[in-house]
């Protein structure tokens, strides 16, 4: 009796193991047709989270809303500002330009997707746009904002899935864009990233602009990554690291991102 | 045990693709809860130490969590039916329940 019991035991580890193996040998069709019968309602069930959320959000944060909103109004004033003065070094640009005969600035190819779901465990979301829609491994995913997000790591037939800048694999090269110090960034987990491998002669500040650059060639040059948060120096280390603060807000905020195609 | 396992997969299908794309918004100091392991566990330790609808919920729950992550399918299957092993083993030996 005991023997026919382990036999049954034994079998079902097999079949499990068997089913798993199976699973992975056919894991692109697999995952393709889940997530092709499972987007509308998970489309649906991200907006939804994603109102609430919002909704919770301001519930929470109601009290800062008002300290909040003067900061941001004065924001404004000095970006009106400095908009009027950019206005004008680009009319001055485009004229030197057309004198110089450089022709069109080169712009990105974009592809337009939407975010339907979110790994629990890794830094990575799930977009509908597949290699039915021109997507290949390692294009690089921004936020409308121009923020950098990551790069496609997965590609189905319809959907792609984005590993974020802060996956703990992800690293790529950065430098700030007022100094033009270089590092490399690296991926923390849970939507945190350092700026990393920075000389000890080199000065960062608080609040300093990471933006990509083009060594390595992951990503192209001149996209947001965030700002220093804080700096880590330590004597012992050649180099030294800060905290970033990610210029996307998180990707449960997300909602509609641009692949680029071409850069 | 055939309706008990497509309860089960229906169960978990729909809990995971609310993980993955409702309750993956709603963060509590940071951290997302992952729902299939609170449900795995709990299903463990609620059910007779002697049946395997437990094991069954490990193995079923950690699959549509792999199907629905990045990566290779069978990690998360990995860790929750060795949870519910290791649950299931402990309520065997050293745990009476009288709800049981």
């Amino acid at each position: 009796m005991k023997i026919s019991a382990n036999k049954n035991t034994i079998s079902v580890i097999i079949l499990g193991i068997l089913i798993i193996l199976s699973l992975n040998f056919f894991q692109k069709p697999v995952k393709g047709f889940f997530y092709s019968i499972s987007s509308p309602l998970q489309q649906n069930l991200w907006e939804m989270g994603d109102s609430l959320s919002d909704f919770m959000d301001g519930l929470i944060n109601s009290k800062n809303i008002k300290f909040e909103n003067e900061g941001l109004n004065q924001t404004v004033r000095e970006l009106i500002a400095e908009n009027l003065s950019l206005q004008e070094l680009k009319k001055e640009n485009e004229t030197l330009r057309e004198v110089l005969e450089l022709g069109i600035q080169k712009e990105f190819r974009l592809a337009l997707a939407s975010v339907i779901s979110k790994d629990i465990s890794q830094d990575a979301v799930l977009i509908n746009q597949g290699s039915k829609d021109g997507i290949v491994l390692g294009m690089p995913v921004i936020t409308p904002q121009k923020a950098l997000l990551g790069k496609v790591i997965e590609v189905y037939d319809n959907f792609s899935r984005v590993m974020l800048i802060s996956n703990e694999a992800s690293a790529f090269d950065a430098k700030v864009s007022q100094t033009g110090i270089t590092g490399v960034i690296k991926g923390s987990g849970n939507l945190k990233i350092s700026f990393d491998l920075v000389s000890q002669d080199k000065e960062l500040i608080e609040g300093d602009l990471v933006v990509s650059s083009v060594l390595g060639g992951i990503y192209p040059q001149g996209l947001l990554v965030g700002t220093i948060k804080s700096v880590v120096k330590s004597d012992i280390k050649p180099f030294y690291e800060a905290e970033v603060s990610p210029m996307f807000k998180g990707a449960d905020e997300l909602k509609d991102v641009f692949i680029i195609l071409n850069f | 045990m055939l309706g008990k396992i497509l309860i089960l997969a229906l169960f978990f299908y729909f809990l995971v693709l609310l993980q993955t794309s409702f309750l993956v918004h709603f963060r509590i100091f940071g951290f997302a809860l992952n729902f299939v392991f609170i449900a795995v566990v709990l299903i463990n330790i609620f059910e007779k130490p002697q049946k395997y609808s437990g094991m069954a919920a490990a193995f079923i729950g950690g699959l549509f969590l792999d199907i629905f992550s990045a990566g290779v399918i069978g990690f998360n299957v990995l860790i929750l039916v060795v949870l519910a092993f290791l649950l299931k083993t402990f309520f065997k030996k050293y745990v009476r329940l009288s709800i049981c």
